[in-house]
């Protein structure tokens, strides 16, 4: 006889969008660090990308408190083995990183692009907890499926990795950069991201066996199957291996592994609800 | 810290009066709420934001085709290793020096990890406050000498108030009477320190297995996959770093990644 949490849309939202913006931070920073001038504008969205959701995903999570001064009591404990303590820490401080990143991201100085990658690849950490800590919140609780869930952490990892460079991708198809280099190499990592995400979600569902039910035969069913693992993985893949020349192609295959990061969310989120 | 306080609960001596029910909304203010249908006199299917003790009315078939009760006054467990407690981040959540677990209610922030963290189903969320809630073990009594609410108004002693070590002396002889006069399924649950969560400090006596009353037979700490979790995760973060990194390097000597 368990009890459900009650999370709804807006902690939905909030696993969404905070994946994103972890995700098109690490990506900002990594083509940053590793990449070359032709990367500007990846860096530049990602990261400026990753600040605006950031404030978003506080406002999300404040408003599902109810009383928003109560945000703060957050701050009166530090516990370092607990997913959702150290979480509303990291939030903050991935807050800051963005916020820094961003900053710098829109200078041409060469002084400030070196501060900016070093400052980068510590914020990485940052992005990679942000886009994780979520799985691993939901499967250190009591509720079945959940709690037999050990690479949530990890799926979402991925999946806030595919969307983050989804998100950067349509980015530059919209702003008319989807020429560029940038475009194709982040489209690249994405299509790295999302094989990823499919053989980790295969493992997920191995390792679960009968505790996935929740996802693979309930209500939740279709969604699952249909809305993430068809139409948000594998006909992303299909577009971007048959389309790779054609930019809108593209930009619509980063269009559904959104959505689709969106329903891995939702299913996992409401099968407690 | 104190000796540690514990409830035990003898279902064997429950006759089922609600007594404990009643005091326990009287001395915290719990109000009213709607009764639920459960199939039999329990008014709750389970405790709610406004039910912190209840009795739980079970029918159990007997060889000859009738059916016998089986009552449970049923609450908080207050848990040696609480999953409420390592879930919540605001550190409203605490152990008293007395061993009990508490909900310091201006710190809880309503966040709701808690709700899900509790093996029993246990902590509730009060919609009106937008706060967590749960058995209190009468907090305000106990250090003031009293004992829990529950506990001094039960005509039948079935629920005992006392030092856990005494309790669970008590506890184990008494089990070994019942099972001596016949009840072959009776049985402590919680009591051992050495057991599941380190032990409950409302421990029971059952006449029947823990699935009859929904407990779990092996109530787990959520928390102990933390660490395996967060390395699956550091694992993964390798692996699509890797990736970025790979698409992301300039090959050929044509990039001016130093610039």
């Amino acid at each position: 006889m368990l009890k459900s949490p009650e999370w709804h849309m807006l902690i939905v939202w909030y696993f969404f969008l905070g994946g994103i913006a972890g995700g098109a931070y690490f990506t900002a920073a990594i083509a940053d660090n590793f990449g070359s001038s032709r990367d500007k504008n990846v860096i530049r969205f990602g990261y400026i990308l990753a600040l605006l959701l950031i404030g978003l995903c506080g406002i999300l999570l404040i408003l599902d408190l109810g009383t928003p001064s109560r945000f703060l009591y957050m701050i009166g404990a530090f516990k370092f083995w607990d997913p959702m303590s150290i979480g509303a820490w990291m939030l903050g401080l991935f807050g800051l990183f963005a916020l820094v990143s961003s900053a710098l991201s829109l200078s041409g100085d060469a002084g400030k692009a070196s501060l900016r990658r070093r400052w980068g690849l510590v914020g990485t950490i940052a992005g990679f907890f942000l886009a994780s800590y979520t799985g691993v919140l939901l499967s250190n609780s009591a509720l079945p499926f959940w709690t037999d869930a050990r690479l949530m952490g990890a799926l979402f990892l991925a999946s806030g990795a595919s969307t983050g460079m989804a998100a950067i991708s349509l980015l530059l198809f919209l702003s008319g950069d989807a020429a560029g280099e940038g475009f194709k190499k982040v489209k690249r990592a994405d299509r790295f991201a999302m094989v990823f995400e499919l053989i980790l979600l295969a493992a997920f569902l191995a390792l679960l066996g009968s505790a996935a039910a929740p996802l693979t035969s309930g209500a939740l069913a279709p969604l699952f199957w249909g809305g993430l693992v068809v139409v948000g993985l594998l006909v992303p893949l299909v577009l971007d291996f048959v389309g790779s020349k054609a930019k809108a192609l593209g930009a619509l295959s980063a269009a559904l592994v959104l959505a689709g990061g969106f329903i891995l969310r939702y299913v996992i989120v409401m099968a407690n609800a | 810290m104190a000796r540690t306080l514990a409830m035990f609960t003898d279902t064997s001596l429950c006759i089922g009066c609600r007594a404990c029910q009643v005091a326990c909304k009287q001395w915290n203010e719990l109000p009213m709420e709607q009764p639920v249908w459960t199939g039999s006199y329990q008014n709750q299917n389970h405790f709610t934001d406004k039910t912190y003790r209840l009795v739980r009315f079970i029918e159990k078939p007997q060889p000859n085709g009738e059916l016998s009760w089986l009552l449970m006054s049923d609450v908080c467990k207050h848990c040696a290793q609480a999953g409420c407690l390592d879930a919540c981040p605001t550190g409203a959540i605490h152990r008293t020096e007395f061993g009990t677990v508490n909900i310091n209610q201006d710190v809880c922030n309503g966040c709701r990890y808690c709700v899900s963290s509790c093996p029993f189903g246990v902590v509730s969320f009060n919609h009106d406050t937008g706060r967590a809630n749960k058995c209190t073990f009468c907090n305000d009594r106990i250090h003031n000498g009293l004992g829990p609410a529950c506990a001094k108004t039960c005509p039948t002693d079935s629920i005992q108030f006392g030092f856990r070590d005494e309790l669970q002396a008590k506890a184990e002889k008494r089990v070994a009477k019942l099972r001596e006069m016949g009840h072959k399924d009776a049985q402590l649950y919680g009591a051992d320190t050495k057991g599941p969560l380190g032990g409950l400090n409302a421990f029971f006596l059952l006449l029947d297995k823990p699935a009859t009353y929904g407990l779990p037979d092996k109530p787990l700490l959520p928390q102990r996959n933390v660490f395996a979790d967060s390395l699956l995760s550091v694992g993964a973060a390798l692996v699509v770093g890797v990736g970025a990194l790979m698409a992301f390097r300039e090959r050929g000597g044509t990039g001016d990644g130093d610039a």
